[in-house]
């Protein structure tokens, strides 16, 4: 088995270990979505169209919530270090560091999303759109998140600061991703292609803007 | 500061000396603004022990942590043309998973081919098979040293082992384990550095280079590291 494989098997071996951490990001996703109606009041007028909107902001919150520890247990227990002297290299490691925490938090995430469009009363006919435009946007903010728990690693002091500056960026994503969602032309919409585009810039650089982080940061403060 | 430290990756040495060895030249290094390492100077070849010695903050495990590439020279450069095996302060072990998952996990993100047997025999270097199937984080110190330690069995025949204190919270038996597994490295041809306090490795006569600290007032005309 390769390292990077081997990397993502131990990821997921300890987050089977943890499996307490989903329950927890899960319900925070439901206790979002649960809590508009309530705030906005049942007037299905004014909650049918925000369905969509309000399944977007309770993923991205409920993924980048997740993120603030994701390289910390590791530069701990020293297994940065480990890694580091390894053929796999930071960058291949926040690579799969990505996978991992995207196959533990987006996936089950987006296999509860059709349960939320049900009870947000979204048409059936919205769901495919909704669901592709997740995947990737899902796959999207993962990425973002790994950019953000390393810098916030590199910069011991005011790591939440760093993850705060984070979110702007994860603007785009949400813009494009809400407007696919709501496509009424196809699955395919332009919206869809410049969601795609946006992931596949972060697919480039997350794992290089990762490994630099995680280096700057452990050779500048050196535990 | 014209010859800045390479960045090197352990498992694909850049082999620019041609020589299986390590070569430290006037190699500094600053922790925070202070100069903990000044112009060292220090060559090991192949099969041979090197103990550091010397008071707390003499710069031990920076040096050790220097040579793993997980800190940054100011000035000078590290050549290293053997894969480096690393066990310092942390154990590198996650909490969550047993000993052996550890161990397994590293061994393959390291790319060692290491079948089940190997596995075992590593473990049982340091009798760690009894407690290798329970959860890293009901281990005490000193069983997720010895589990930490099973990993030089795995190692390549010729690699560089750093080592930090790796006696500390060892019982007798894995000392005398430790100590047979080193001077069986160096006896076939690997390198061992290794920062300890304690008698180490007595049967392999090691060398040692001793780091008498910096004082902050003759910083910069200090120059230390006597090799003996």
């Amino acid at each position: 088995m390769s390292p990077f494989l081997a990397q993502i098997e131990r990821d997921l071996m300890i987050a089977w270990q943890n499996r307490q951490d989903l329950g927890v990001m899960l319900i925070f996703f439901v206790i979002i979505i649960a809590l508009f109606p309530l705030a906005i009041g049942a007037n299905s007028a004014i909650l049918d169209p925000l369905g969509i909107p309000v399944v977007w902001i309770a993923a991205l919150l409920a993924i980048l919530a997740g993120f603030d520890r994701l390289f910390a247990q590791d530069v701990r227990d020293g297994w940065l270090d480990q890694v580091s002297l390894s053929p796999l290299g930071l960058g291949w490691y926040a690579l799969a560091k990505a996978i991992s925490h995207w196959l533990t938090a987006g996936l089950p995430l987006l296999i509860m999303t059709p349960v939320m469009a049900i009870m947000l009363n979204i048409p059936t006919i919205q769901w495919p759109p909704l669901l592709i435009a997740l995947l990737i946007g899902s796959m999207g903010l993962t990425l973002l998140g790994v950019i953000g728990a390393a810098l916030a690693e590199g910069a011991r002091r005011g790591g939440a600061l760093m993850a705060l500056l984070i979110l702007p960026l994860a603007v785009p994503l949400l813009i494009f991703g809400t407007l696919a969602s709501q496509s009424e032309d196809g699955i395919i919409s332009p919206h869809l292609m410049l969601l795609g585009a946006v992931f596949a810039v972060l697919l480039a650089l997350a794992p290089l803007v990762a490994a630099s982080a995680l280096e700057i940061g452990e050779t500048e403060t050196g535990l | 500061m014209d010859n800045q430290t390479q960045t090197r990756n352990a498992m694909t040495p850049t082999n620019t000396t041609g020589e299986d060895g390590l070569r430290i030249d006037q190699l500094s290094v600053l922790r925070g603004m202070a100069l903990v390492i000044s112009k060292l100077s220090f060559r090991q070849q192949a099969g041979e022990i090197c103990c550091l010695t010397g008071p707390n903050g003499a710069g031990k495990s920076t040096l050790l942590r220097t040579i793993a590439g997980r800190l940054s020279a100011a000035e000078g450069t590290i050549t290293c043309s053997v894969p480096l095996v690393y066990v310092g302060h942390t154990d590198g072990l996650s909490g969550a998973i047993t000993g052996r998952e550890n161990l397994v996990g590293w061994a393959k993100v390291n790319g060692l081919l290491a079948p089940e047997s190997d596995i075992d025999t590593a473990l049982a270097g340091f009798a760690a098979n009894r407690f290798s199937d329970l959860p890293v984080r009901v281990l005490s110190r000193g069983q997720r040293r010895r589990l930490a330690l099973a990993r030089l069995a795995l190692a390549p025949p010729n690699s560089l082992w750093l080592l930090d204190e790796p006696n500390a919270g060892l019982d007798r038996a894995s000392n005398d384990s430790l100590d047979q597994l080193v001077t069986g490295h160096a006896d076939r041809g690997g390198m061992v550095m290794a920062a300890t306090h304690l008698d180490f490795a007595a049967a392999a006569t090691p060398r040692s280079l001793h780091l008498a600290g910096i004082m902050p007032e003759t910083s910069s005309a200090s120059a230390q590291g006597k090799i003996g």
